[in-house]
């Protein structure tokens, strides 16, 4: 019995380093769509999924799993091009039947709808492929050949009764060579080197007459509607689409520059211009560009639908979670996405600064206090601006007693970086999307003056330009830049963070600036383009934080969280609206990170914040802030004490 | 026979032009700077180029190339020379930089951004059109010999934050740029090198692909073409091929438990 907690890290840079991008390892009770094509795996454009645990198999069984999934990817499974199979086997195009939209079906829907049976035919085809992959894979890992077949043996022995021809294929795949002997010549180009996703086809074509009678006998498992690798098909057709629409729009710039060059050259031969036929050409472009992007859209939105948003950008991390009620974790119950803030292009950085100039002098004297640790005197230097007297004494004696002596007789103060990291982790929640203080309502007073706005006579309102008022977040941001300008001159290396989320399988992590980052244009724009999310999972960001730190390595480490209220989230907890699981789940993490020697602070903006932050913050390290104005100032004085403890 | 024929050619595969490239700039007296990770063959490179240069007869000193390994407590004094005593009296000895400079042979300063700031400095008046190297304690300003040659190396993915070369120095330099050959270089070198079958040394060039796909984690540069060689040298010698690659490759870039677990199974699944 292997779980697949137990080796999901390892197992997440086997994947990597074979497949050469990251994928998340997700359980099979991840996956939106019927997993249906395989008993054991699926995977998605940017995830792998395998099951939660293998009751007879271990460490090697997951390697094969993994193995097997890469394989289709290294196999080119999923560009299969229904039309250039039509090319290259010289059959005729199929008109597509009219219930059935040709680009909302996968390449291989239309391939097997040219079957009496469609259902036999995918069936077939997809056995087939794992036979071609199995193949690949004893090939180009030979040391994995001998799990594979272990692995297949127990797979013999779960699924031992056959009843159908394809069952027998089944077993065939799974390396039974006894299986229906008379295939031989059919399977065969399958195995080669050469072979591709069209061999396979082909070969489904010629072997489907063999099959095509036992509809009757598939299992009520086998009828769903679409599998798994029709999915991933329409994914990678996706991509390609999105190449073609760059494709247009290079093609369209260049049709474009051709008619400015044009315009030009009969300007400057005084022609009477026709520029029709590029005009045509650019129409022609634009509506092909057009249609592209609206199918496209559709697309996105099917997929989306059917196997999750796509998170190609992401990492995902499992952590377990503190249920108070049971006394217990739920082991790697949180999923959590780790993405960075990529901030827009033309975000205005001199804003930014603006603000940062504001506060400076303020934050700065307070921090002044700490700087002098970042200086020292290093003894026994070659240059220096001081001697070192104990260096030249020792030189001396050297020198009277005949040896060479030692000529680093030098002292000088150096800039020793402060062995600190600190982590600010701040809540993005949508409630931080919230104006400082609620709008006041408009007092009239009296009724007659209320207009009406209906009267057609009535003088058009003058509105006074309405201010966008101050949100929470706002001030969040700006207490983020301004205390990492002044921690960039103190020299201190820190990470800013923040996270929301929506249930335990989507706690999204957002990176503004990593601990080994600089602070330049681009981080003070990613922390800048911070932006109110959604929900509050708090443990699981801090159980996240906590491990980054660890791995940054530095003595003192500190976790500053800066939220806006209680910890919640649609699941954290029995019910919805109860606070109390997640206070739980919160101080469990905190109290795991001070256990790992991490000093943990809390600092909230809710002037309710008292009742629950007692309860979760280990030692009271927590501050609740009445006027939020105050926040820059606070922060400050709280990272101060903290590293000068 | 004089004794610089004896010396046999140290094996290069050139994977681009940087022999033209290198040959042009000896030519020119242009300083050269390799920039590349470690173990991807920049220093069997300048030895192949010392070997060529002398084998051309444009290169007459010996030994045509000094070898400075930098460190952090390399001081201009180690470059440069030091008064040694010698019974009574001292006696002024030539550094390797010094030396160099005077015989016209090639100096070669490895892994340059180790070295303590002061050394960076030092060679400044040498890598331009100067080519003079002032020694402070003798008061002597040495003209350097027409066929002397600055060559530096450093790894810019290691360490850049902290250590990284001026633009001052930098810009003295003719740059060349190293990263782990091809594939099929790859494995032609390490059979070559280890004198395992050309299938083993595809192998060990396969894994080398798929960990480097790994660099981001806990190792900054994957694994180099010299682990590579030592895992099929002791495959030569009769280790056995996991084994190998367990004592050269896995334990060898990283002390990670979870990613030797992963690099281990890459390892595993590829060999046969």
């Amino acid at each position: 019995m292997i779980e697949l907690a137990d080796v999901e890290g390892s197992l997440a840079l086997f994947a990597e380093g074979l497949a050469g991008r990251y994928l998340h390892l997700k359980t099979l009770t991840e996956h939106n769509a019927n997993p249906i094509d395989a008993r054991l795996t699926q995977q998605s454009m940017d995830s792998l999924y395998l099951p939660d645990s293998l009751p007879n198999g271990n460490r090697s069984d997951y390697l094969v799993l993994v193995l097997e999934q890469i394989g289709y990817r290294e196999c080119g499974t999923f560009n299969f091009d229904y039309a250039r199979f039509c090319e290259l086997s010289g059959f005729l195009q199929p008109t597509p039947k009219p219930h059935t939209q040709p680009d909302r079906d996968s390449d291989f829907t239309r391939l097997f709808a040219r079957f009496e049976d469609p259902v036999v035919a995918r069936r077939l085809f997809l056995l087939l492929e794992a036979l071609r992959i199995s193949t690949h894979i004893k090939r180009a890992y030979p040391g994995a050949a001998h799990y594979l077949q272990h692995h297949n043996a127990n797979l013999r022995a779960q699924f031992s009764a056959h009843r159908t021809r394809l069952d027998l294929l089944q077993h065939r795949v799974w390396g039974d060579l006894h299986a229906l002997p008379g295939l031989e010549a059919s399977v065969l180009p399958l195995t080669i080197r050469q072979s591709s996703v069209y061999t396979t086809a082909e070969a489904t074509c010629q072997l489907y007459p063999f099959f095509h009678h036992e509809r009757d006998l598939l299992l009520e498992e086998l009828n769903a509607e679409v599998s798994g690798t029709e999915w991933m098909q329409r994914e990678a057709r996706l991509e390609d689409w999105k190449d073609d629409q760059e494709d247009l729009a290079r093609q369209m710039l260049a049709v474009e520059i051709l008619q400015a060059e044009d315009a030009l050259l009969r300007e400057g031969m005084d022609l009477a211009g026709d520029t029709r036929d590029t005009s045509q050409t650019l129409n022609s472009l634009k509506n092909e560009r057009e249609a592209l992007s609206r199918r496209i859209e559709m697309e996105r939105a099917a997929l989306r639908h059917a196997v999750g948003s796509p998170r190609g950008q992401a990492r995902s991390f499992r952590y377990d979670e503190w249920n108070y009620l049971e006394r217990r974790y739920i082991r790697r119950w949180c999923r959590l996405y780790e993405e960075r803030i990529v901030p827009e292009a033309a975000a205005n950085v001199d804003d930014l600064r603006r603000v940062i100039r504001q506060w400076r002098s303020k934050v700065r004297s307070r921090l002044a206090q700490l700087r002098p640790l970042g200086m020292q005197r290093v003894s026994r230097v070659a240059d220096g601006d001081e001697l070192d007297l104990t260096a030249v004494l020792e030189a001396r004696q050297d020198i009277r007693a005949g040896i060479s002596p030692d000529d680093r007789t030098y002292s000088r103060r150096e800039r020793v970086q402060r062995d600190i990291c600190a982590a600010f982790l701040v809540d993005l929640s949508a409630s931080t999307d919230d104006p400082i203080e609620p709008p006041q309502p408009m007092p009239y007073e009296d009724d007659d003056e209320i207009p009406n706005l209906r009267d057609p006579y009535h003088e058009p309102l003058e509105l006074a330009p309405v201010e966008e008022p101050r949100k929470i977040i706002d001030v969040q941001r700006e207490a983020m830049l301004v205390m990492a300008s002044a921690l960039d001159v103190l020299g201190d290396s820190f990470g800013i963070y923040g996270f929301s989320g929506y249930g335990h399988d989507c706690v999204e992590f957002f990176v503004a600036k990593e601990p080994d980052e600089s602070l330049n244009g681009r981080t003070l724009s990613a922390i800048a383009a911070m932006q109110p999310k959604r929900s509050t999972r708090m443990g699981p960001a801090i159980r996240h934080t906590v491990a980054k730190l660890m791995a940054a390595g530095q003595s003192l480490k500190l976790l500053i969280v800066l939220s806006d209220g209680f910890p919640q989230d649609c699941d954290y907890g029995p019910r919805r609206g109860e606070h109390e699981y997640g206070v739980e789940d919160t101080a469990k993490a905190l109290a795991e990170a001070a256990a790992k020697g991490i000093e943990t602070f809390c600092i909230t903006v809710d002037r309710s914040g008292h009742d629950y932050l007692k309860r979760m913050c280990p030692d009271a390290r927590y501050l609740v802030i009445e006027d939020i104005e105050d926040l820059p100032d606070a922060l400050t004085k709280v990272y101060t004490t903290l590293t000068l403890k | 026979m004089s004794p610089m024929e004896l010396l046999p050619e140290p094996y290069y595969l050139p994977v681009g032009d940087e022999i033209d490239v290198f040959e042009a700039a000896f030519n020119a007296r242009l300083p050269v700077l390799m920039k590349g990770p470690t173990g991807c063959g920049k220093t069997r490179f300048v030895e192949h180029m010392a070997w060529r240069l002398q084998q051309s007869g444009k290169l007459t000193a010996d030994p045509s190339l000094l070898t400075i390994s930098c460190h952090e407590d390399l001081t201009a004094t180690d470059l440069v020379g030091r008064y040694l005593l010698k019974g009574d009296e001292t006696v002024w000895q030539d550094g390797p930089l010094t030396r160099s400079v005077r015989s016209g042979a090639i100096c070669y300063l490895d892994e340059v951004v180790e070295a303590r700031k002061d050394t960076t400095v030092l060679i400044h008046s040498l890598s331009d059109h100067r080519r003079l190297l002032p020694i402070d304690k003798t008061g002597e300003l040495v003209t350097a010999h027409p066929d002397f040659l600055l060559v530096m190396s450093y790894n810019p993915g290691y360490q850049s934050v902290l250590k990284d070369l001026k633009p001052s120095t930098r810009q003295r330099f003719v740059s060349i740029e190293f990263d782990y050959p091809a594939f099929a270089q790859e494995a032609e070198i390490i059979a070559h090198e280890s004198a395992i079958d050309q299938e083993m040394a595809e192998r060990l060039a396969t894994i080398a692909e798929r960990v480097r796909n790994l660099r981001d984690h806990g190792f900054e540069e994957g694994v180099s073409t010299r682990l590579l060689i030592y895992t099929g040298q002791l495959i030569g010698q009769g280790i056995a091929p996991r084994r190998a690659g367990e004592l050269a490759i896995t334990t060898a870039i990283t002390d990670d438990r979870i990613v030797q677990d992963a690099v281990r199974d890459i390892i595993d699944v590829i060999l046969p």
